[in-house]
């Protein structure tokens, strides 16, 4: 295994006398997608500030491609290319100039460079308009354009989807995929909309409250066995519910004449089987797959600010 | 080195590219002009004296006053009798107006350079805040105080920048409207004495002695935009200090403590007439007191800089 994109070793962050951060640890390999998840003022931001720089560590460390971003913060940064919330450029200069901008700031990124950027994005046409006239979504690209100057190792990717239409959403989902399978990028993209991220994720990590509740492999959950959400509908249904108690020891609750209950999906054929068998008439049995947006807030419960 | 080139670049380009900056050139460029074209029609260019008979000339206006000076005194025009009788005494042709006296003339433009310049170091870090560009900025590869040095280098620029077009527009605005002689000097009150003065030599001290107002202000607003992170307060307190400097002095000019006011020694030409705001003080005292001062807000500056959290709003 080669050697983690991003390491962050019991990250704190201290405000005043309140804690915002409490000890963050978690790893990002290289050519992963990773999603950071939370409801607001979980500490995304702060803690993605923390990634790049912009604020302080209070404690522990942030290791980039194995560079600390304490001791050792420009090999660091050199890693790094990221948005930090929006997109913001110089609104009086071209995007093209905002491009070159950027690039004078960090050794090594050749004009090409930049033409080749402005191309990956799907920026050629509007690159010489002033960026007030831009909209979001171009802005957004020109952000990411920013973010990928320097060839970084993880790309940094704070609320991506802010603001953006469906379309603009899908090209960005692509768009990153493809950076992480191709050049081996490891990309952090933060939200607190799961259902938008879900997709282009290959692990979450759930903050709340300035702590690193739960990482869920994306993946993982698409293969295992899973519980599923049964609906089943019955008549009479009561009788069905103490059926199902007694027989296989299912807790299922009764709702508008159909019964409402979780468990494994191979286990269907038995169930409707027993039902039949008792008399009862089944006109419908649907399954839903528990998302992990369920999941999600199974574990974030009520969305409380401390 | 080439590193830090590219920084002080990329500010420039910043600076230059935006209306508001070619607003303020244009501002002085129309004032330079405007006062060519009143000095053209009012204003004293010397062309009587400028025949062979400028003694006579001379003569004759001292004659003129000697007799308006029988009916009534009056110290305006003693003052020109005494210039006059100056240049006599000296066998000194007064010399035509040109390009050059008007430079010198122009040295009270300095002010307006010093507004723009505080204007520009009030923006050069707050506006990075207001515009949010800011954060990408800091996630460069770079330390903060090296960025900060290229925006502190590039405030002084673009006071050098505008200072020499003061000169130079003046300069060609001034030979053109009023031709240009060579070793420029003339004759000025000095000392309790008329006396004669090299244009040059006038120029490089009138200028100079602004520049020291010029380089505190600046410093201040660019301490108080990296401070507060905010242009408009910076410009306003910078350019009320600026003008409120001289009351400030004076309010407090009975206390012990008076001399160690900033606006008390930012005027070095007070030494030169030996004549200080307070008893006591010297060129050396100033001259350490404005060092301090610098330093300090320099140091507050980097410090606001370099070690705050860049936070959401």
């Amino acid at each position: 295994m080669s050697e983690p994109a991003m390491q962050l070793l019991d990250v704190k962050k201290n405000i005043g006398s309140k804690q915002i951060i409490k000890g963050i640890s978690f790893t990002i390999n290289q050519g992963e997608v990773f999603g950071f998840i939370g409801p607001n003022g979980a500490g995304k931001t702060t803690t993605i500030r923390m990634m790049v720089g912009l604020m302080n560590l209070s404690d522990g460390d942030i290791r980039i491609m194995g560079n600390s971003i304490k001791s050792d913060y420009k090999q660091a940064a050199r890693e790094i290319g990221a948005i930090v919330e929006n997109p913001e450029m110089y609104p009086f200069m071209s995007g093209k100039q905002n491009l070159l901008h950027y690039a004078r700031m960090i050794p090594g990124v050749t004009k090409e460079r930049v033409h080749e950027v402005i191309s990956l994005v799907g920026l050629e046409k509007p690159i010489n308009d002033k960026v007030g006239k831009y909209s979001l979504g171009m802005r957004q690209r020109l952000g990411i354009a920013q973010a990928l100057l320097h060839k970084p190792s993880v790309l940094i990717l704070d609320e991506p989807t802010n603001g953006l239409d469906p379309a603009g959403i899908r090209e960005i989902r692509t768009y990153i995929r493809s950076l992480a399978e191709k050049e081996n990028v490891a990309v952090i993209i933060s939200s607190h909309l799961l259902s938008e991220i879900e997709q282009m994720c290959d692990r979450i990590g759930i903050i709340k409250n300035g702590e690193l509740i739960a990482i869920q492999d994306v993946h993982d959950t698409q293969a295992e066995k899973q519980i599923s959400q049964i609906l089943m509908e019955v008549t009479p249904a009561e009788k069905a519910c103490e059926l199902l108690k007694s027989q296989h020891d299912i807790e299922s609750a009764v709702k508008g004449g159909a019964l409402l209950f979780q468990n494994e999906k191979e286990l269907i054929p038995q169930l409707i089987k027993t039902l039949v068998e008792h008399d009862i008439s089944v006109f419908q049995v649907s399954v839903t797959k528990a998302s992990l947006e369920d999941k999600f807030f199974d574990l974030i419960g009520e969305n409380t600010i401390e | 080195m080439s590193n830090f080139f590219k920084l002080l670049y990329n500010e420039q380009f910043k600076i230059y590219i935006r209306k508001s900056t070619w607003i303020m050139y244009l501002l002085l460029a129309g004032i330079i002009v405007t006062l060519a074209v009143v000095a053209n029609s009012y204003g004293e260019l010397n062309e009587k004296y400028q025949q062979d008979n400028w003694r006579e000339v001379l003569q004759e206006e001292n004659n003129e006053i000697n007799d308006t000076l029988k009916k009534n005194e009056d110290s305006f025009v003693s003052m020109q009798l005494e210039k006059n009788n100056f240049h006599l005494e000296n066998d000194i042709q007064p010399r035509e107006y040109d390009a050059w006296q008007f430079v010198m003339e122009n040295e009270l433009l300095l002010s307006l350079v010093t507004l723009f310049t505080i204007i520009v170091a009030a923006g050069i870090i707050a506006n990075e805040f207001k515009w949010g560009t800011i954060k990408l900025l800091l996630i460069r590869p770079l330390s903060r105080t090296k960025i900060l040095l290229s925006k502190y280098i590039s405030v002084l620029v673009f006071a050098f920048f505008t200072l020499l077009f003061v000169l130079l527009f003046s300069w060609i605005v001034g030979a053109l409207f009023f031709g240009v002689n060579g070793e420029p000097s003339f004759v000025q009150y000095q000392l309790g004495n008329y006396a004669e003065a090299s244009v040059f030599e006038e120029i490089t001290k009138g200028y100079g002695y602004q520049l020291v107002t010029l380089l505190m202000m600046a410093t201040f607003a660019f301490m108080i935009s990296s401070a507060f992170r905010q242009s408009s307060l910076a410009i306003g307190v910078a350019i009320f200090l600026m003008f409120a400097g001289n009351s400030i002095v004076g309010f407090f000019a009975d206390r012990s403590w008076a001399k160690y006011i900033l606006f008390a020694n930012t005027n070095l030409e007070q030494y030169e007439f030996g004549d200080p705001m307070i008893e006591g003080m010297t060129l050396g005292f100033s001259i350490s007191v404005l060092a301090v001062y610098y330093i300090v807000f320099l140091l507050i500056s980097w410090l606001f800089f370099t070690k705050r959290d860049v936070a959401g709003h």
